[in-house]
């Protein structure tokens, strides 16, 4: 089921929303899922699951095929082994370790992106994107929750 | 004496239980962290190799993007709706004022067509081959912060070809780069890697569209001596056979320090429908002259 969820929101990500000019400021919904599942459900969520959602990624983004995969893989490994940490507290600590890794997960798919292309991307729109999924991550984080509760019993 | 045997078996066990996890997780990240990282090794020396898989996956995915994308497009229409009719009163009045000045250019067209038709036949003129529309609903709005494309609901199947240029009722938006059975992929005018030749209407002087990743694209390689003012129409140029000539682009912004930047004609944030346009020379790829000079020395 949270590989499933985390398809949805990597597709959902790139549909048209009826809000002009979000394309290139959508925040990344497929890390916002693979954040949430790596720290509440690791167990459905493995490794490989967060590989094949950054391959999807990479594809209907037109990325450099492996650095969503790559980035994603490496994401969940650290998510992990630091899990305790982001859940054990309150919310505002999952919101802060949210804040932390998707920081920290756009400055390197900045750095790689710019690297494989050997071209520097613009700063401002990922300025802006990490930012908007900082802010915006109660609303996924609150349907998630809702979605563990009702379809699948706590570990 | 029972009781501690069965807590140190029940400890042992769930250690090795847990160092199991442990391991079985660090071989899983270090497999698929070694691949990811060989893909990311294998798109950049070979991203044709790729190429295939990119085409496969979006038309799989496309019938669900497109089941999530109508509600959203109804949305959009009903919104645009409401825009319109907020603004019904003020369109209505630009729309006399301007069909009054056309209605004046009528005139003066009707009277340059037969004159042009005149020139043509004395000249014996050969026409510019006719231009031909696919329609497509935009499904997803993909890229992010990077890249800048669509992706549409048409395909092989309804004739369209790698390379066909983009269009909103308003101007020229991208160009085909990737197509599948049933979607393709269309790369903006704003993405780092577009570039299209095109052509000042007014002063004749060419240069390069070239993306930046902003919403005012760039011309690159504009002569010094730029006769080009601000608010000047710019052009698709045609040269090179990827886009038919004369396809509106966008109007010049004022020269900042000799670069050139243009405001596209289409309003790029808000493209839900676009016309694929299916110009008559064969190929549209950037080899396309090459095979145009192979096809004419096999006349020969």
């Amino acid at each position: 089921m949270p590989s499933v969820v985390a398809v949805m929101m990597t597709l959902l990500s790139v549909i048209v929303w009826p809000l002009p000019y979000l394309g290139p400021v959508m925040p990344p919904l497929a890390f916002i899922a693979l954040y949430y599942w790596s720290t509440h459900r690791p167990d459905l969520f493995p490794a490989g699951v967060a590989f094949a959602i950054g391959i999807l990624n990479d594809i209907i983004n037109d990325f450099p095929l492996g650095v969503s995969a790559f980035l994603f893989v490496l994401a969940h490994q650290i998510i992990w082994q630091q899990r305790r940490f982001f859940t054990g507290h309150s919310f505002f600590m999952l919101w802060s370790g949210f804040a932390l890794a998707a920081g920290a997960m756009m400055i390197c798919q900045w750095v790689l992106i710019s690297l494989v292309q050997w071209q520097a991307s613009p700063v401002l729109p990922v300025l802006i994107q990490t930012v908007l999924a900082i802010l915006f991550f109660p609303l996924p984080c609150w349907v998630l929750i809702r979605l563990q509760r009702n379809l699948l019993s706590t570990p | 004496m029972l009781t501690r045997r069965s807590t140190f078996s029940g400890w042992s066990s769930a250690v090795a239980t847990l160092s199991w996890r442990g391991v079985s997780h660090r071989f899983s990240f270090l497999f698929f962290g070694g691949l990811a990282f060989s893909l990311l090794i294998l798109s950049h020396a070979q991203p044709e190799a790729i190429g295939a898989l990119r085409v496969h996956v979006i038309d799989t995915v496309a019938p669900v993007l497109d089941a999530i994308a109508r509600p959203m497009t109804a949305v959009e229409n009903v919104m645009g709706s409401l825009r319109d009719t907020v603004s019904l009163r003020a369109d209505n009045q630009k729309l006399r004022d301007e069909n009054t000045h056309l209605v004046e250019w009528q005139n003066a067209v009707v009277n340059l067509e037969k004159e042009n038709r005149e020139l043509r036949g004395l000249l014996n003129y050969k026409a510019e081959p006719g231009l031909s529309y696919i329609s497509a609903r935009v499904i997803a709005d993909t890229g992010g912060a990077y890249t800048r494309g669509l992706i549409v609901t048409a395909g092989k199947t309804d004739g369209v070809r790698e390379g066909m240029a983009a269009m909103t009722g308003e101007g020229l938006i991208g160009r085909v780069v990737e197509v599948g059975d049933w979607s393709s992929r269309i790369l903006l005018i704003t993405d780092l890697n577009s570039r299209i030749p095109v052509t000042v209407a007014e002063s004749g002087d060419r240069a390069i569209l070239a993306g930046d990743g902003s919403t005012t694209p760039r011309l690159m390689f504009m002569p010094r001596d730029a006769a080009s003012g601000e608010g000047a129409h710019v052009v698709t140029s045609g040269h090179g056979g990827i886009f038919p000539p004369n396809l509106p682009v966008g109007t010049l912004q004022a020269n900042d320090h000799g670069v050139y930047a243009i405001t596209p004609a289409a309003d790029l944030g808000r493209v839900t429908y676009v016309r694929l346009v299916d110009f008559d020379l064969k190929g549209g790829t950037f080899n396309s002259i090459e095979s145009k000079m192979r096809a004419e020395s096999k006349k020969k």
